[in-house]
């Protein structure tokens, strides 16, 4: 203050006497009268408070209004001096009315003059700073030592009564539903209902909570929050196939209940607090789980749009991070101040350069388990080829179609390095690059003893047939190409080829080959010549394809056509996906076989496709003595065993994470959020000041990309953070209630909803503080407690339905619709189909076509593979499952923190009709006859026990007996899989 | 349900209803009852939009742009300042077909859209129309949703959640894609964002008439073991839910669900009644060119819109366009960045067809009076050639036209202007909150009250940034 005075002093400027303006008496009374009406404590219009120092200073939407020591220079000014017809005149008025009288106004020039003087007894208090959620967590929670002691008191307090402990059959349906998301199975049901041992709930609680199905259940949970899918969205909708591995590491994260804190720092910065730690670094997952919009941050050229989508994904990142660990609602300040929580648009900007310099992008967990992988995956690729060569010499000769190729006989007579011109079928000995004048579907024969041609394929998406022989055969069904040629068809690499290694294998070396078939070409060989020049009958054909050009979005399709009919099909094939083994049995018939390669769709750029080791071998093989019989077995055991290796090896060690930007942008306010108008210098990274018990500053502005993360993981995860714990214990008993303390699980602002039990609340974030931020541990208090163990069948007469509803003081367990994921996986489990294998990469129940924006098409989940747990789907953002969707299966486009239910004919119809229910309900059928014998009341007992976990009722057993009777056990496990009590939990 | 609770009072009704929405659920995807109360008396009672996927260029169509002809073959950014979307502007390009007065009103449409011409006088548009965004999917979502963002709720679901359905027997609101495909963004487009999700859009299949709704029916393969199978199971389903229910009476989702089962049955009747088109005279069929194997599925899709809301379905999403799938000689949709005269030639008979038949069929059936149709794209495109001598347009978020015709539209009327070129939106700039606005205006909702509170915000359809209702488009 002092300063701006003198600074006031010395420019002359508007100082009227050596006394200084007395704010409280001349100065508040001008703004009350004039302005708070529309800038004060109940309207803020342009975002300007003038009540409160702070906000007064600081300005509003338009910038500051109020230049200390300036008074020309201040806008507020020259709002109140402007004549009443101007846009621009504060207060509005009409023509005639009168704003501030010139004495009022000169008093506000001085007191601005003077340094805008403004005495700290009178900034104002923003009462929004005494709201609940912001406080400390309260030590003294009164004498109550359990959660029914909290639940009594409120309860009785309006005179309701708990509802009678559940009975065992409920319990432990309820819990089953709760904690693993699928059905007892009828044998879990029987043992605990006879446990003599009166803590046969007690046991049951943890042993489910040791269950690997406990964090798979919850992971969902916590994906929803995340909002994670396996694709970008937006328009060009693209996969993110290693996106897998944070869903997994949310899994184990819940079953090896990793502490809460951990858990968090670990999502928000594991890359920069544990780089050695590989959990950690794939944690980062969460902060990239989100959309992206691949067009707008790479494909177009605009710098304005780009901004714009950045503006965007930021803001996700941001929202997400906060809503999830702090149920706090920042966007809301990214245009403005928040309007209802005192979060200002300056602490939004100050959030965002935590993030600024994050990207997201599939990385490499490390370079040290890439190259092991890598390691591991030649060893083994080694082990493999051994194999091969033993197996192919005990075999027998084979003949090589890559030395045919090249002008030989099968056997090694060929010229390496020779090429047939697709266009032409002539050959050529040197190397050539982009061919020009192709013509599609001209087949050219060729003067070789075992070729009968060449040609360039184009199959225009099925409408064209493509001529492949000199008979006349075409093949249809192909897709349309670019007609564009690179190079020969080959005995060795194309010209410019990437590497002729892949998976470790190098086919020029010594001993190998490979027929180079650059896209877009096809070449036909004459079966029936080889057979007449071989005196050999049965044949196969082996080889090992692969895409031998660059890695990256390059990618080919490869064909193997016999007789006119596709018999091998690979579209979409890339250098990542290595070598693919082709083995076909030739049947003495066929005459022709054909290889061909088309562009994929993007282009023929770096298709460098080709054939490994392409060899006709004698089918069946040559007569072999014992010895050499059992030899055979020997390395044909050995490579199967390797192969299991390879896929126990799995994937590469990808994840799609975070990467930082190579400079930290420099973050600076932006006029209602608009990129294009930005203010203010660059501002240092931060959090909110709303938490007074934390330092909201994050680091300087020369901080760098990962500290700024790691500042905000430990004001997040900071043990005084009240909100953290509070939030995750809300969520925990919104899980296992339906209903949270707080009913608004990711708002705790002033918009969300007041805590029902607020002592509750803060009694189980100690607890969880106290057992070292075990999740289990809380838990268990929460699953043990007499409330959660309530029944929850109530009638409309009940005393609670009149006095509390919504069941806020729970005088009733919640009965609750299970959701959509739930609702397949328990089908699955009942029908008996449900696959176990945990983990990896998502199942994918579509039909997946590259294009530009690619094209998901679902098919129905009918095979082993696709009968996983839905926590292990493949989740497409544009085109999510609409079966799914249907049963109320959120758009992970959203932030879900609470699944709503809704129930609609559609539902009814998806249910009772929906090709996957009805082969589900078949299997059900078919597991009952097998299980229960064909008398119909045995069949219906098993049938209600895997579905319902309990024995029908007379009644209802002589329902079912007689639908049994008359229509069928199909008819009747597809009724049950549509009951309410299968979709609905006691 | 009615729009004007409060926040908290209106989660409250809520709890009562159940402990979840299972009693009001209903009442928008089926309903047994009318909709809900309104804000002020409709004049519209229901809409049918038409969304030309890809970004139709105003240039070429119903913004006449005189200057732009004077100009043609000169720079159009002689500093060379300017970035489109994928492109540096070329040379200014003037339509590719001439403009002529139409009708009373005397408002200009070029000869790409003939027909729809004669209806002039019914159509009232808004030529200053601009978004936040010159990218397809996040164009789509606002034009959608009011959002650029995925995760809204569509403008029909919003509808749907506010007003409920007017039939008994069809979902509240429907769309009929593209039978090219899925315009960009996907189905996401007509979801119900963080609505419940029986405010979702249900697709209708034009192309299968017996099972235009998925799981309508089983499959063919389960046809002949269900057939018999059907209505016994239904039965012992009721009678099971009704012995599990005795206890459990409290639970009205329960009844809910029952009931949903009944419904779903009469929708199992009334789809295929409604898709299938034998009864529609030849006058009609002609007039929509069904037939025709380029404009015969828009046509479709258009009178199928006809018959729904004459059924009483609430809001009707036509999809005119495709997302750019595979790349075939004419682009899917009207994303004309190379050959604009090809691909505007081949979508301009389109949907000049289907929608100035829509136009003329519900007029003489009464309809139109109170039936909204709108029209628009997620953006325009630029007056510049695409790249110098280019014959194509780029992507143009500044500048594009909307129009809007029936249900208390005062037709004839042109609203707004972009710059004498046609870049930008210059005169009473209109995004799709004004937009939006003013639809629901029409049907008798405050867009200031229809509200649903998400992530710390009351959301509304409109947003906040937003200057209300076009009073002037109102008859």
């Amino acid at each position: 203050m002092t300063c701006w005075r003198s600074f006031a002093l010395a420019s002359g400027l508007a100082v009227s006497s050596g006394w200084a303006t007395d704010f409280g008496r001349e100065v508040r009374p001008i703004l009350e009268a004039h302005c708070f009406e529309c800038h004060g404590p109940e309207k803020q219009k342009s975002d300007f408070r003038l009540d409160l120092r702070s906000a007064a200073l600081k300005g509003g939407g338009n910038g500051p209004a109020i230049v200390p020591g300036n008074p020309s220079e201040s806008p507020l000014i020259a709002h109140i001096e402007a004549p009443p017809v101007d846009e621009m005149a504060m207060p509005p008025r009409k023509k005639g009315e009168q704003g501030l009288s010139p004495e009022e106004i000169e008093t506000l020039r001085t007191w601005i003059g003077e340094g805008a003087n403004w005495p700290d007894n009178l900034a104002g208090e923003d009462g929004r700073l005494g709201h609940w959620a912001w406080q400390p967590l309260r030590e003294d929670v009164g004498t109550a030592r359990s959660i029914d002691d909290f639940i009594q008191g409120e309860r009785e307090a309006v005179g309701l009564e708990m509802s009678p402990e559940a009975d065992r059959l409920t319990l432990i349906r309820r819990l089953s539903f709760d904690l693993h998301g699928v059905p007892p199975s009828p044998d879990a049901v029987e043992a605990f209902v006879e446990d003599p041992d009166p803590r046969a709930y007690e046991k049951l609680v943890d042993s489910m909570l040791d269950s690997t199905k406990y964090g798979e259940r919850f992971a969902r949970h916590w994906l929803d929050i995340a909002h994670y899918a396996d694709t970008h969205g937006f328009e060009r909708d693209q996969r993110r196939d290693s996106a897998w591995r944070y869903r997994d590491y949310v899994i184990d994260s819940f079953n090896d209940d990793k502490p809460y804190d951990r858990f968090l720092r670990e999502q928000i910065a594991g890359d920069v607090l544990w780089p050695e730690e590989e959990e950690a670094i794939v944690a980062t997952g969460f902060l990239a789980a989100g959309p992206w919009d691949f067009v707008g941050q790479k494909e177009t050229k605009s710098p304005v749009l780009r901004r714009s989508a950045r503006a965007l994904d930021l803001d996700d990142m941001a929202t997400q991070v906060m809503t999830a660990t702090m149920g706090m609602t920042v966007n809301c300040a990214r245009c403005h101040d928040h309007k209802l929580d005192p979060i200002s648009q300056e602490e939004y900007f100050r959030l965002q350069a935590v993030f600024a310099g994050v990207k997201r992008e599939e990385r490499v967990i490390s370079e040290a388990a890439l190259q092991k992988y890598e390691k591991e995956k030649a060893v083994l690729s080694r082990k493999l080829d051994e194999a091969d060569f033993a197996i192919a010499k005990l075999e027998g000769e084979s003949l090589d179609l890559a030395d045919i190729v090249g002008g030989g006989n099968g056997l090694g007579t060929g010229t390496v390095g020779n090429g047939i011109d697709s266009r032409s079928g002539k050959v050529q000995t040197r190397k050539f690059g982009a061919i020009r004048n192709a013509v599609a579907n001209r087949f050219k024969p060729v003067d070789f003893e075992f070729i009968d041609g060449v040609f360039v394929p184009d199959g225009e998406d099925g409408k064209a047939g493509v001529p492949i022989s000199s008979t006349g055969l075409v093949v249809s069904g192909l897709p349309k190409t670019s007609v564009a040629v690179w190079d020969m068809i080959r005995n060795g690499p194309v010209s410019s080829t990437h590497s002729t290694e892949l998976d470790g294998v190098d086919f020029a070396s010594e001993g190998r080959s490979m027929l180079g078939l650059h896209a877009n070409a096809g070449i036909t060989f004459d079966l029936a010549a080889v057979r007449k020049a071989t005196g050999l009958k049965g044949l196969r054909f082996s080889s090992r394809l692969g895409y031998f050009g660059a890695a990256g979005a390059n990618q080919a399709d490869a064909w193997v056509v016999l007789d006119g009919k596709i018999v091998v099909e690979h579209r979409g094939l890339n250098r990542e996906q290595g070598l693919q083994e082709i083995d076909l049995s030739l049947p003495e018939t066929a005459r022709f076989l054909t290889l061909i390669s088309t562009d994929g769709g993007n282009g023929y750029g770096h298709d460098q496709v080709a054939f490994g080791d392409p060899k006709l071998k004698p089918d069946p093989p040559r007569t072999l003595s014992a010895e050499d019989r059992d030899e055979l077995t020997r390395w044909k055991r050995k490579r199967a065993e390797v192969e299991r290796e390879l896929k126990v090896l799995g994937e590469p060690p990808r994840y799609y994470g975070i990467v930082a930007e190579e400079e930290m942008p420099e973050v600076r306010m932006q006029r209602r959020g608009n990129p294009e108008a930005e203010f203010g210098d660059p501002l240092p990274p931060g959090a909110f000041s709303v938490l007074a018990m934390l330092d909201p500053d994050l680091g300087g502005r020369d901080a760098t990309e990962g500290e700024r993360r790691r500042a905000l993981a430990d004001w997040i995860a900071h043990p005084d953070n009240p909100l953290s714990s509070r939030v995750i214990v809300n969520r925990l008993w919104h899980w296992h209630f339906g209903q949270g303390i707080v009913a608004t699980p990711s708002d705790f602002g002033l918009g969300g909803s007041r805590p029902s039990h607020p002592e509750l609340l803060d009694w189980l974030a100690h607890r969880l503080k106290e057992n070292g931020g075990s999740l289990k541990a809380v838990h268990r208090l929460i699953l043990n407690s007499a409330a959660y163990r309530q029944e929850s069948r109530f009638t409309s007469e009940a005393p609670g339905v009149a006095i509390d509803a919504g069941n806020r003081l729970l005088w009733r367990q919640n009965p609750r619709r299970i959701e959509a994921e739930a609702v397949r996986d328990s089908v699955l489990f009942v029908s008996g189909k449900l696959n176990p294998e945990r983990g990896g990469p998502g199942f994918r129940d579509f039909k997946y076509t590259d294009a530009y924006a690619p094209i998901y098409e679902y098919v129905t989940a009918d095979e082993p593979k696709l009968w996983r747990r839905s926590i292990y789907r493949f989740l497409v953002r544009t085109t999510p499952d609409q079966f799914l969707t249907t049963l109320d299966c959120p758009d992970p486009a959203n932030l879900t923190p609470k699944r709503l239910t809704t129930t609609t004919p559609l539902q009814s119809l998806a249910l009772y009709n929906n090709d996957f229910m009805l082969r589900q309900a078949r299997y059900f059928a078919e597991r009952v006859q097998e299980e229960a014998g064909d008398d119909p009341a045995t069949q219906v007992a098993r049938a209600f026990a895997l579905a319902f976990g309990r024995s029908p009722s007379r009644e209802e057993s002589e329902l079912s007996v007689s639908l049994v009777e008359k229509e069928g056990l199909f008819a009747f496990c597809r009724s049950l899989f549509n009951a309410n009590e299968f979709v609905y939990v006691d | 349900m009615t729009l004007a609770l409060s926040r908290s009072s209106r989660r409250e009704f809520l709890s009562r209803a159940g402990g979840g929405f299972g009693g009001l659920a209903l009442s928008s995807l089926l309903s047994e009852s009318a909709g809900a109360v309104s804000h002020h008396a409709p004049r519209a009672k229901r809409v049918i939009q038409i969304f030309c996927s890809g970004g139709l260029s105003h240039v070429d169509t119903f913004d006449y742009k005189p200057e732009l002809e004077r100009r043609a073959g000169t720079p159009f950014d002689p500093e060379g300042k300017l970035q489109f979307f994928a492109s540096k502007p070329g040379n200014c390009l003037p339509s590719f077909w001439k403009f002529r007065q139409h009708g009373e009103s005397g408002l200009w449409m070029s000869d790409l859209l003939p027909k729809l011409a004669k209806c002039i006088d019914d159509m009232a548009f808004i030529y200053s129309m601009q978004s936040k965004t010159a990218l397809h999917g996040p164009g789509a979502f606002m034009m959608n949703t009011g959002q650029t963002l995925p995760g809204f709720p569509s403008m029909g679901s919003w509808v749907t959640y506010g007003l409920g359905s007017e039939s008994e027997n069809l979902p509240a609101f429907v769309v009929l894609p593209d039978v090219r495909g899925l315009p960009p963004g996907g189905i996401i487009n007509w979801g119900a964002g963080f609505l419940p999700a029986e405010h979702q859009a249900t697709a209708l299949d034009v192309a299968n008439v017996k099972t235009p709704i998925a799981d309508l029916f089983p499959s063919e393969s389960f046809a002949e073991e269900t057939a018999a199978a059907d209505e016994p199971g239904l039965e012992f389903l009721n009678e099971l839910n009704q012995l599990h229910r005795k206890f459990r009476s409290g639970n009205t989702e329960l009844e809910a669900r029952i009931k949903a089962y009944e419904m779903a049955a009469r929708l199992q009747l009334s789809a295929p009644e409604v898709t299938d088109l034998h009864g529609e005279t030849e006058l009609t069929r002609k007039l929509y060119d069904i037939e025709h194997p380029d404009i015969g599925p828009f046509g479709r899709q258009c009178l199928l819109a006809r018959r729904l809301v004459e059924r009483g379905v609430r809001f009707v999403q036509i999809y005119c366009g495709a997302e750019n799938t595979t790349a075939e000689k004419i682009r899917p949709n009207w994303d004309s960045h190379e050959d604009l005269p090809r691909d505007h030639g081949y979508w301009g008979p389109i949907l000049d067809t289907g929608a100035s038949a829509l136009l003329i069929d519900l007029k003489s059936r009464g309809l139109l009076e109170d039936t909204l149709v709108i029209c628009t794209s997620e953006f325009g495109r630029q007056p510049a050639a695409q790249n110098d001598t280019g014959k194509g347009r780029d992507h143009n978020g500044g500048g594009f036209t909307a129009w809007m015709a029936g249900g208390g539209i005062k037709g004839g009327t042109g609203y707004g202007a972009t710059d004498e070129l046609g870049w930008k939106a210059e005169d009473k700039v209109v995004h799709s909150y004004e937009l939006h606005a003013t639809a629901l205006h029409l049907l008798g909702v405050d867009h200031e009250r229809l509200t649903w509170y998400h992530n710390g915000l009351e959301q509304r359809l409109t947003g906040f940034e937003g200057k209300g209702v076009i009073h002037d488009l109102l008859a």
